[in-house]
Parts: C-alpha cells; structure tokens; sequence
C-alpha cells in the first residue's frame, strides 16, 4: 500500500518534473540534473553544483554533454542568509499544518467521542498558536525569498536554471497560499475564535474549514518541493 | 543496381527517425538503469504502426519488407539497442508461426497481435544447448490428442511478457515445433536476468513442467521444429544486423558531436587525425555493415534463398558496432568509461549482437559450409 503510494507520487511528480525542466541531462562532473533548455542559442550551460562549462548537443535523443572550462570563482552566498533562513519557514510551517489537523481532528470527534472533550478546551490555545506558527513560518520566507534571490543575483549571475524558476515560482505561490490560510485562519470563519474547532452546524464553517486545510497541505507540498529543489542546488544529485 | 532509398522508404526512415528522437533516445539511459520492461514505448510503437510489422495483411497485418524493416530497426537502436529488442522482439517467435502455421493458428496466435499491445517470444535455447541447437532436451510426450512438455529454455527475449511461446522439444527423437499460451498450467516464469547490456530488453528462463499442449498447436509435423526453427534466422538476422548498425550509428554520432566541441592542445579534438580517422573508419565500417545487410535482406524478400549472405551480415555488422563503441568511447577520453555519457552503453549493448541469434562462429561456419559446395568464388 505505502509502496503503491511512493509509486504513485513518484509518476505525478516525474511528469510534473518533464513538464517544467522538458529534457534533461545529467552534469558529467557532479550528476546535477540539468535542463537541455536552460543553455542559451549557443548551447553553453554552466553547472550550478560544480561549475564546469557545459556545451550540449542531442544527438538521436542521446544528450553529449563536453566539459569546456571550469568557472573557478563563484561568489559563496553573502552572510549565507538564505541557507540559514530557508530553515525556520521549513521548521515551523508542518507545526502549524499539524495544528490545523489536530483542530479539525477534534471538532469531528467531539459528536461521537465526549473523552475527548477535556482535551478540547485547549483548542483556542492551538488555534491561537496555529495562527502565530503561520505568520511566522510565511513571514520569514519573504526573508528566505528575498536571500535566494540576492544569491540568484550573486553566486548565479541570474542565469537562468529550470531549478531557479521553478523556486522562484513556488516561492511566490508559497507567499499566495500562505496568505490566505492566515486570511482565512485570522477571520475566524473556518475555526471558531471563542471554541478554536469548526461549527460542525455551518456549513459555510465546515466548507471555510476544508478550504483552509486544503490552502496548508498545497503550501506543505509547495514548501517541500522548494527545499528538496534547493538541496540539490547545495549539495547535487 | 540501385543504391537509393525509394520516397515510401525515406519518408518510413524519417518517421522511425522522429520517433527515436521523440521516445527512445532520450529515455535510454532510464531503462538501462532500471532494466524495466519499456512497456509504455512498446505502446507507442504499436501506436504508430512500428511492432509485429511481419504479420501478413490477410490477417490484420500491415507488414513492410525485410529490408525496410532493417532501415527502420536501425533507427530504433541508434537510440537504444534494448528499447528496439523490446519494440521488435515479436519478429523471432512470429516467423515461425508465419512460415508453417496453418490458417487457424495465424488466426489465432498472429491476429490479436495487431489488435492490442502484445509480446510473444521465441523458446529455443536451452542450458545445455545454445549453437547447437540439435541438442535440445525438451521433451514432448504425445498423450491422446494432447502433448506434454517438460523442459527449461534459457534466455528468453520476452519471456516474462510473452502471451505465448514458440517451443522447440522433441517429440520421441524429432525436434517439433509447438506454440505455447503463456498461460497453461506448469509454465514457471524466472527473474529478469541481469544482463550486460541491453537491459530493457527481458531475457528470463521459462520452466515447462507437465505441460499440456493442444495437438492443434503444433506447427507443421513431428519432426519440422529444426527446419523451422532455423529457416526463421533467414528473415530475423539482417534486422539483428540492423540493430547492430544502430549502434555504430550511435556510436559514430556521439563521438563525431563531441569530437567536434572538446578542445585539447588548443585545438579541436576532430582537428587531431588519430582521433578523426577513427570517426572515418567507423563511418566505412557502417556502411559496410549497411550494405551487407541490406543485401541479405532484399535477397531475402525476392524469395531467395539469403543464408549465407544474412550470416555474413550478422558476424560483420556485429563486429563493427563492437568496434565502433569502444573507439566511441576512447574518443570521449574518461567521459567514456562514466555512466553519466551514453558510450559506455553501447560498448555493453553491442557485445550482445556478437552472441545471439547464432554467434559469431556460427554465422562463420555458416559461411563456410556455403563455401565448401562451391567450386569457385564469383
Ligand atoms: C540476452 C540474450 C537473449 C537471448 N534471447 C534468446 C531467445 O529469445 N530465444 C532463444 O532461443 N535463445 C536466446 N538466447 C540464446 C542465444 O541464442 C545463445 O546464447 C547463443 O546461441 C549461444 O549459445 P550458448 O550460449 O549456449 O553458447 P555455446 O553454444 O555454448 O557456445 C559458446 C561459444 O563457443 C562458440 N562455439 C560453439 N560451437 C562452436 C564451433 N563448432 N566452432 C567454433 N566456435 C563454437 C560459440 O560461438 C560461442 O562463442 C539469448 C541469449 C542472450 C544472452
Ligand atoms: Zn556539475
């Protein structure tokens, strides 16, 4: 079953990769997966990871990529700001998923399970904490945002790498979706302010509530995505 | 004499061309790590009308000659030698049944072949008995109207995908050929071998243990099997020529790319002779290769007899494609020897053609015994 899941995720997102990257190569020197596109009208492409100089050719499908130069010296991140910073949006963000969880958790047990209800008078608390995780998790990844592009800036003289875009692109959908969860959480209207659970008796509490919860697990696979992109920018392969 | 393609054949090339382009090369590195079956490009080739393209028209089949098979096989295995096994394989177990089937089992085993994705494959070879084929143990015992079988073939293209198996056993002391369903009770399928090269292709051993086979899936009489087993490497063994000119192909295309961009010495490395006259004899060498082969084919569609010519295709071409991997792979220096680069493949992928399908002695001694009933040479 958790096999046949692995299997399947693994399909959505190689499909999702060919879409985005269109084909690839791998870097002869540090196996960095590249993009056939991302070498301009003169087929150079430096290697993010490793810095060779690459010319790529296809031939019959095959790509042969030829090591030309090394790019000796390439600026390390300033401060490594966006290393360090890219951490605590990553650390903090599935704490406030799982506290948006445990509420909806709570709020559908609670017709059918009154043990629970002790445990439910700490909900405002867990709402209240979900909501403050929130704003600090998509706040500070304005600052992680803002250090990948400097480094964009700095370390890959804005050239331009599939792997960039798209984080630059998750970045931003990170912020959209983000945003709106905390629009949504701060407004009380998917849980309740005073209770902390949804108002199973409204239905436009219960439909707030599942779009809130779908708004945190798109930004967890969005957040995810990002940080395994940039892992392989780190460390490659 | 004529030389030129015809415009059918060029426009069949470039078609096979765009394909490998399109679903083969740029995914032959995948499977060759993976060593899956390429099942979902099968899918597309038989979409596009490039599996089982022997089967007669009479029975679903749109079929090419041999020759512009081998033109279109080539292409195939510029871009992977073990993605075109997968995609042609078919062709070994389906000769066969074309050459001595009766009606009803072309109805039956060829038909639905053209219908829905299918693979079927050719069950000859067993652990004591490869070249010489005469020494097959598999025994057919003759029971009322049904024969059993009971017998281990060995290295089976397609044996974990094939719906059914052509079998050669011995019924008393006579090879007969038989075809099998894949799923009669007492076929036990092993493990994919883990091959050198070609590892999309699928070579498994395939146990029959008390087998029951219909009468009505003999081909031809008790006795047949030997005759009809080799006159099927009449037609099959210009296409394995074929496959082993797509990697010369291959191999001669990748080290020209790179030969042109690398620098050393401050030149181009295609400006230094011994590199470059290497690219020149591998560029002799396939059309060579190409030639014999297509010769082997041609003769063979005219009707005639194409034995010797078809050997001396196999055994050359085979020993080219060798060739030109290991001297595409010098031509990429380390590059060459890392997994990252496809010519390391095609030395692995290549070796293959000088095996199966009859080796390289064999297609020699082929050779030869035409030669020994000939007075002089011509
Ligand atoms: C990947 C793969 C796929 C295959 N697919 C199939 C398939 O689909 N169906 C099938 O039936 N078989 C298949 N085979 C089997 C293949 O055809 C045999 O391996 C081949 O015919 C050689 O037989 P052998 O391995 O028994 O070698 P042997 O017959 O033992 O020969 C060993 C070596 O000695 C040489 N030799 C043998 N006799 C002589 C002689 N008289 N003079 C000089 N040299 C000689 C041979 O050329 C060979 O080099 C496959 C094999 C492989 C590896
Ligand atoms: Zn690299």
């Amino acid at each position: 079953m958790f096999a046949d899941l692995r299997r399947i995720t693994a399909k959505i997102a190689e499909r999702f990769k060919r879409r985005f990257y269109g084909r690839t190569f791998n870097c002869p020197v540090c196996h960095f997966e590249l993009a056939v596109v991302d070498a301009g009208s003169n087929r150079l492409l430096v290697c993010p990871v490793c810095g060779v100089v690459i010319d790529i050719e296809e031939v019959y499908g095959h790509a042969v990529p030829v090591v030309l130069e090394v790019e000796l010296y390439r600026p390390q991140p300033k401060a490594r700001i966006h290393p360090l910073a890219t951490h605590v949006p990553i650390g903090l963000y599935p704490f406030a998923v799982l506290g948006a969880v445990l509420l909806a958790a709570g709020s559908l047990a609670r017709p059918f399970l009154p043990a629970v209800e002790p445990l439910l008078a700490r909900a405002p608390m867990i709402a209240d904490a979900t909501l403050v995780l929130l704003v600090l998790s998509v706040g500070l990844s304005i600052l992680t945002f803002a250090s990948g592009l400097w480094d964009w800036n700095r370390r890959y003289r804005r050239r331009s790498y599939r792997q960039i875009r798209l984080k630059i692109a998750f970045s931003i959908l990170f912020l959209v979706l983000g945003g709106l969860a905390i629009a949504l959480h701060a407004s009380g209207a998917a849980f309740s302010p005073a209770s902390g659970l949804i108002d199973l008796g409204s239905p436009a509490s219960i439909v707030l509530a599942i779009v809130e919860l779908a708004l945190l697990s798109a930004g967890m696979a969005v957040i995810a995505t990002l940080g395994h992109v940039g892992g392989t920018l780190v460390f490659g392969k | 004499m004529q030389f030129s393609p015809s415009a059918e054949q060029t426009e069949l090339v470039e078609k096979a061309r765009a394909f490998t382009k399109e679903y083969i090369g740029p995914n032959s590195m995948k499977y060759d790590r993976s060593g899956e079956f390429p099942r979902e490009i099968c899918r597309e080739a038989f979409k596009q009308g490039f599996m089982n393209p022997h089967i007669p028209a009479a029975y679903g089949g749109s079929p090419h000659t041999v020759l512009d098979h081998c033109m279109v096989l080539e292409e195939m295995a510029t871009g992977c030698s073990g993605i075109a096994t997968a995609i042609d394989a078919n062709g070994l177990s389906q000769y066969p049944v074309i050459l001595a089937g009766s009606d009803d089992q072309k109805r039956r085993f060829l038909a639905p072949m053209t219908e829905e994705l299918m693979f079927s494959a050719y069950a000859v070879t067993e652990p004591e008995a490869g070249s010489d084929v005469s020494r097959v143990k598999t025994s057919a015992t003759k029971m009322g109207n049904d024969y059993v079988l009971n017998g281990i073939k060995w290295w089976i293209t397609n044996g974990s995908v094939a719906s059914w198996y052509f079998v050669l056993a011995r019924v008393d002391d006579k090879p007969t050929a038989f075809v099998v369903p894949a799923d009669s009770p007492g076929i036990i399928r092993g493990p994919k071998e883990i091959n050198l090269g070609q590892h999309a292709s699928n070579t498994v051993r395939v146990t029959f243990e008390d087998v029951k086979v219909e009468e009505r899936n003999r081909l031809g009489d008790e006795g047949d099997g030997f005759q009809i087993a080799m006159k099927t490497f009449d037609h099959t063994r210009p296409g394995v020529a074929a496959g082993a000119n797509g990697i010369t192909k291959a191999a001669l295309n990748i080290a020209l790319s790179y030969a042109k961009r690398r620098r050393t010495f401050d030149k181009k490395l295609i400006s230094n002779q011994g590199i470059s006259f290497k690219l020149a004899e591998i560029m002799t060498g396939l059309d060579a290769a190409r030639y014999l082969t297509y010769r082997a084919a041609w003769l063979f569609d005219q009707g005639e007899d194409n034995a010797r010519e078809a050997a001396e295709a196999k055994w050359f071409a085979a020993d080219v494609a060798m060739k030109a991997a290991i001297e595409c792979s010098q031509v990429l220096g380390g590059y060459g020897f890392t997994t990252e680069m496809p010519a390391e493949k095609l030395i692995r992928d290549a070796k293959i053609y000088q095996i199966y399908e009859g080796a390289t002695e064999i297609q020699k001694m082929i050779i030869v015994g035409k030669l020994m009933r000939m007075k002089e040479v011509h």
